[in-house]
């Protein structure tokens, strides 16, 4: 059993490296931590992102997720490690790295009477080489509200003009921090296709988010930090296949099946029977695995259906196995 | 950086230093009641008193009439209260809804933020010197015989101190609320030592020491005298240039960003 979840972890390996991608990396954050009083908000986080990812790191509240990014973005001074954005560090290279990435930050607001186009227009002067602040408006679809004082705004609108002071400036990053937080469901998905238009322009993101569906939906990759610790980076995919409680295939063979070879398939962990149905529960790459036992054999298989476990099992679980530790470590000091 | 990149970079931070005043201008007249008070009421005043033939008399024991006694504590009146509401109080919204922090989060310094708020408030104090001095003369006919360096001297020293005073109570006000819960607290004793409700020279002999060793009553001291015709004396030039002192060092020392 163990043995067959290290093999796993070995071949999932290799779709996790950079080179592999064959992206360049452009955002190294080497053993970074920092300490609020005797709280360890970040605590030793490592990790690297690739020019044009949607990079998500999710968390509980209070996990250290926006220490990270505020490290990253130069906004707070690591305690220790680093962290360099392309080549720059935040400190030395204040200017160079404010003019490459754009930020939109949580529980930060306009002035109330500021108007949409003054804001815009505003942050367009502060960048060497702007997007046209009226084609911003046009692209986030909030033209017709240019006029309208920031307090005026609904909720939707006030994150979408918080967008577009993120992005007016040309960035090749943009940080986004608890983005849709508060947004009824259809703002969230307007948002949502908002973001991946942002990466088509080649825009590398960073989207801090509690919300499972979101980061399943948009990030190619997420780090999960659990009281200021990395305790996953992977796939959402293989994350929710690893650790949300794996993958359930049912089938109907068209010839008879010995038991025993799919149970010996890699990954497995149970074949079951329910009456003509074929039940094969495991993680990993289970499906096609177990395709190609039959198709081995000469079987063909009928009504195929594959339900995975989702991001927000694999992060319920992580995170409570993650809690059990802590407790325990702290019981044996 | 080659010296034509940086030329570059000086005019785009000029620019948008400018862009800053203009947005924070436009909203200040846009929640106007530190402009209201800070300009119009001076004013408002100034038309009253001058309007009032009574106030044309002599004072007893001074070569002034009453409105004549009141143009210095007006143009005081003023600087409390853009001190105290005008500039701090946006610093301080600024500070508390993250725009500081969403500014310093661009390449633009939030120091620039700051320094757009002064300039903002030293051309609504310009503006408003202005109204109450040609006004004064030239509508209601005042005859003063202006000291022009010592005039221009106690200007610059009452409108550093106030300042000074504003940027403190920014400094070191966690909120708004805080913020403009200390500026009225400081409001009526200022604008009593100022004069506004009996000009100093009526008041007994303690008070009026006292007030003379306020920033406003010296303020008013030093432009009373300059705009009779003398340069005005060291005390109360040196008790403004202390408060501004003082109140800036304070003010650099605590100021929060966050």
């Amino acid at each position: 059993m163990a043995d067959k979840e290290n093999s796993m972890a070995d071949e999932n390996k290799p779709s996790l490296t950079m080179e592999n991608l064959n992206q360049k990396i452009i955002i190294s954050v080497d053993r970074l931590s920092k300490r609020y009083g005797s709280l360890m908000a970040v605590d030793d986080v490592s990790f690297s992102i690739a020019e044009g990812e949607i990079f998500g790191i999710i968390g509980p509240n209070g996990a250290g997720k926006t220490t990270t990014v505020e490290c990253i973005s130069g906004l707070r001074a690591p305690e220790s490690g680093s962290t360099a954005v392309y080549g720059l560090s935040p400190r030395q290279n204040r200017d160079k790295l404010r003019r490459i990435v754009g930020v939109q930050l949580q529980e930060s607001s306009l002035p109330p009477r500021i108007k949409v186009q003054e804001a815009l227009d505003l942050f367009a002067s502060f960048y060497p080489d702007p997007l046209d602040p009226n084609e911003l408006l046009e692209s986030l679809g909030i033209s017709e509200k240019r006029n309208a004082q920031f307090k005026k705004l609904s909720g939707g609108q006030k994150q979408r003009l918080s967008i577009a002071l993120a992005l007016v400036g040309n960035p090749k990053i943009a940080i986004l921090d608890e983005l849709t937080t508060g947004l009824d469901p259809e703002a969230r998905r307007e948002t949502w296709g908002l973001i991946e238009r942002i990466r088509d322009r080649g825009v590398t993101v960073i989207l801090v988010t509690h919300y499972m569906d979101e980061a399943e939906r948009l990030c190619d990759r997420v780090a999960l930090i659990n009281h200021g610790k990395l305790i996953a980076l992977d796939t959402p995919a293989a994350l929710a296949t690893n650790e949300g409680g794996g993958v359930r295939m049912q089938f109907v063979p068209s010839g008879s099946v010995d038991d025993k070879v799919l149970a010996a398939l890699p990954g497995v962990t149970s074949v079951e029977r329910r009456g003509s149905r074929v039940i094969v529960a495991g993680s990993g790459d289970l499906t096609t695995r177990v395709l190609y036992a039959l198709l081995k054999i000469g079987v063909n298989a009928s009504d195929v259906q594959v339900k995975s476990g989702n991001l927000e099992d694999a992060f319920v679980k992580l995170t409570k196995t993650d809690d059990k530790t802590i407790k325990v470590e702290a019981g044996k000091q | 950086m080659s010296t034509q990149d940086s030329e570059v970079t000086i005019q785009r931070s000029r620019k948008a230093f400018w862009e800053l005043v203009k947005v924070e201008g436009k909203l200040a007249l846009r929640e106007p009641v530190g402009v209201i008070f800070g300009i119009g009421l001076p004013v408002f005043l100034l038309i009253i008193f001058g309007s009032i033939p009574a106030f044309r008399n002599t004072v007893p024991g001074t070569s002034l009439s009453a409105f004549e006694v009141y143009i210095p504590i007006l143009m005081v009146t003023m600087l409390i209260f853009i001190g105290l509401f005008g500039l701090p109080i946006p610093i301080v919204r600024d500070r508390e809804i993250g725009w500081l922090r969403r500014i310093s989060t661009t390449p633009v310094s939030p120091t620039k933020l700051l320094t757009a708020q002064v300039t903002i408030n030293l051309i609504f104090a310009a503006v408003a010197f202005a109204i109450l001095g040609a006004g004064s003369v030239l509508i209601f006919g005042v005859k003063v015989a202006f000291e022009i360096p010592g005039l221009a001297l106690s200007i610059v020293l009452a409108t550093i101190a106030m300042f000074s005073l504003g940027l403190l109570i920014a400094a070191v006000a966690p909120s708004q609320g805080v913020a403009v819960g200390m500026a009225q607290g400081l409001l009526y004793p200022l604008l009593f030592f100022a004069g506004i409700y009996i000009p100093i020279q009526f008041l007994p002999g303690y008070l009026q020491t006292i007030g003379n060793f306020t920033p406003v009553g010296a303020a008013v001291q030093a432009l009373d005298s300059s705009m009779q015709g003398t340069f005005p004396s060291v005390v109360p030039l040196l008790v403004m240039a202390a408060y501004a002192v003082f109140f800036g060092f304070i003010a650099i020392r605590y100021f929060r960003w966050e």
